[in-house]
């Protein structure tokens, strides 16, 4: 029966989606019946959606012939992709407990999400980067730098939830099993200067398209993510500073993530196709 | 006179019925509490007494003529104290006769401790006792009745596993700052006071990899010892509060009569330090911390009383031992009562 399957990059993302559900539930069932937490069993579980979505990316990456970012469906499949290879760096090197469990719900949810608005995965002609390398490690540095504040949400999420528990004096259930709020925190501040350091370096790429290219690029796109970047960019300041730390820092950048999250959207209709050089040499219809 | 044994009580305040803001008026110092033991002993008609001061209870065990003594005990007390008489009305309770002699068994027993099942009240009433009978306190009726409730405790320990999957203090305190600060190897740790339960807790810590300790109470021979101990450094307590923002887990335990430690000082700490959490375990009764201080970004305040309900978590899972060992209480308590009559008796007919 297996075999009937055919492997397509849709199957793939969908097996992913399954998978990354299926550790998050059983995350939830774990913690909900105060067994001991499944660390390994989740890292494999996550270990395996991870390597059928790069199946998926690979296989549609093939079929357009340029990294998949052409459309929100292929967003949300490489931004939840990219939060799981940021697991795989952060979770085994500094083992922050439960990072596993709310990774998997997050990139269900995107990775899941993303199928239940079918309007999303909408064809586009291929080449859409225009061919040009740069444009396209630009939209490819950017979706990575989401991945690294989506998983910096998730943090400052966790860190919320461990400070409301020690605030509040609860002591079992979730609590237990999270990291402690000065790893998070710690984790936090690192993220968030990787995370500013991948966006600039995207958006420095994008301004060499744009310098040569002003009337491709939609005005709203750029306002919303040179917005998001100076937003992300203040609280880092302010960090360094020590201006803005523990709880606000990390309601902060749980606000700009969801607020990254709400542009994605409109900045995705705005985006007209870019002509490849071929369509740009073709003449207008009447 | 009327049957020796009917006119047995204890009148207290305790941790189930009083909250520690209220306990913390009736604290006592080891001294106040001799003091009151000796006058109670010389009130009209109190023939044996005993006071027993923790950190969470006030009990004052008494053999009087008629029973109607407590309430002119109820009296002396406020007045000595200095009290409203209503505030301890509404907190206090009574037992008397059997009722009592149950309740002396179930207390040195450890079931009515705040952190049930605990063994340290053992100790405590031992020394009470111990007290109250060099000074002359306690006669024939109540040396019996605390020599047995010991024998009693014993007993329940080692035939029901009361004791078992008791959490300590220290524990949970190390738990709680493993939440906070992860590894314990870089946290400083400042002990605030020479109290016992300070000092254990300082050594669990000490055993989860905390390197650097220090040492402040009023009276500095105390600390140098006590940080001598615990391979740390003894700093002067007029000027802990400059420092401390060097420190992350604050222990308090000191016998001060009101807060060390207020809103505005953690508040000027904490902004010496805003990225570091700052955990204080406030073990002291009357507390050492201003409770206030818990609204304070990125400190995290535990009371005794706190510690305790973390403690008893696990309550439900030993419900089972508590039951049975009320049961073996109840009869060591009845057969007590018996022995204790039989005695009155046979004095009475000779």
């Amino acid at each position: 029966m297996l075999q009937q399957i055919a492997m397509t990059d849709q199957n793939a993302f969908a097996i992913a989606a399954a998978i990354y559900g299926s550790s998050f539930l059983m995350g939830v069932i774990t913690l909900l019946l105060r067994r001991a937490y499944p660390r390994a069993l989740m890292f494999a579980l996550l270990c395996g959606g991870f390597l059928i979505q790069t199946l998926g990316l690979n296989l549609r990456g093939a079929a357009i012939k340029a990294c998949p970012l052409g459309n929100p469906f292929e967003i949300a499949q490489f931004l939840a992709w990219s939060l799981v290879l940021l697991f795989f760096i952060i979770g085994p090197a500094f083992r922050l407990r439960l990072l596993g469990f709310f990774t998997a719900g997050l990139a269900a949810l995107l990775a899941g999400g993303s199928f239940t608005v079918p309007g999303w995965d909408r064809p586009y002609p291929p080449g859409i980067f225009g061919g040009n390398p740069w444009i396209e490690l630009h939209a490819s540095l950017a979706i990575f730098s989401y991945g690294v504040f989506a998983i910096l949400a998730l943090i400052s999420g966790m860190f919320l939830i461990q400070q409301h528990g020690l605030k509040k004096k609860q002591f079992k259930g979730l609590y237990q099993y999270l990291p402690s709020v000065q790893q998070l925190d710690l984790m936090a501040r690192r993220l968030l200067i990787t995370g500013v350091l991948v966006l600039s370096a995207s958006l420095i790429f994008g301004a060499v398209f744009w310098l040569n290219n002003h009337e491709l690029v939609p005005i709203f796109k750029l306002t919303a993510t040179c917005l998001l970047w100076f937003g992300y960019l203040l609280v880092l300041i302010l960090r360094l500073q020590k201006k803005l730390v523990t709880r606000r820092h990390a309601i902060a950048t749980i606000t700009l993530f969801l607020f990254a999250m709400a542009s994605l959207w409109p900045v995705e209709s705005a985006r007209e196709p870019v002509a490849t050089p071929a369509e740009r040499s073709l003449p207008t219809q009447p | 006179m009327s049957d020796v044994l009917e006119s047995f009580f204890v009148l207290g305040i305790s941790h189930h019925s009083t909250p520690l803001a209220v306990r913390e008026r009736f604290a006592l110092s080891a001294a106040q509490t001799q003091e009151l033991q000796k006058q109670v002993s010389q009130q009209v008609g109190i023939r044996e007494c005993l006071i027993l001061n923790t950190c969470n209870r006030l009990e004052i065990y008494a053999l009087a003529d008629s029973v109607g003594h407590m309430e002119a005990l109820r009296k002396f007390f406020c007045q000595k104290q200095r009290l409203p008489a209503e505030l301890f009305r509404q907190y206090a309770y009574s037992h008397k006769n059997l009722e009592a002699l149950q309740h002396v068994l179930e207390v040195s027993a450890g079931l009515d401790s705040q952190m049930v099942g605990e063994t340290e009240i053992l100790g405590q009433l031992k020394q009470a006792y111990q007290h109250a009978r060099e000074t002359e306190c306690t006669g024939n009726v109540l040396n019996r009745l605390f020599e047995k409730s010991f024998q009693a405790a014993k007993v329940v320990r080692s035939q029901t596993a009361i004791t078992r999957g008791q959490v300590s203090i220290g524990n949970i305190a190390v738990d709680l700052a493993c939440r906070i600060f992860g590894k314990l190897d870089r946290s400083r740790v400042l002990l605030l006071g020479s109290g016992e339960v300070g000092e254990k807790t300082a050594q669990a810590l000490l055993s989860r990899g905390v390197h650097d300790i220090a040492v402040s109470s009023r009276t500095f021979e105390n600390a140098h010892k006590l940080a001598h101990a615990l391979g740390g450094a003894a700093i002067d307590f007029a000027d802990f509060t400059e420092q401390l923002e060097h420190f992350d887990i604050l222990i308090c335990s000191t016998a001060a009569p009101g807060p060390l430690l207020s809103r505005e000082v953690l508040a000027r700490t904490m902004k010496q330090r805003p990225e570091r959490p700052c955990f204080i375990i406030d073990l002291a009764l009357p507390r050492d911390v201003d409770p206030s201080v818990e609204t304070v970004e990125n400190v995290y305040l535990y009371n005794l009383d706190d510690l305790s309900s973390i403690a008893n978590e696990n309550l439900e899972a030993r419900k089972g031992e508590i039951d049975t060992a009320r049961t073996i209480l109840k009869k060591h308590a009845w057969q007590l009562w018996l022995q204790l009559r039989r005695r009155d008796l046979m004095r009475r007919s000779s």
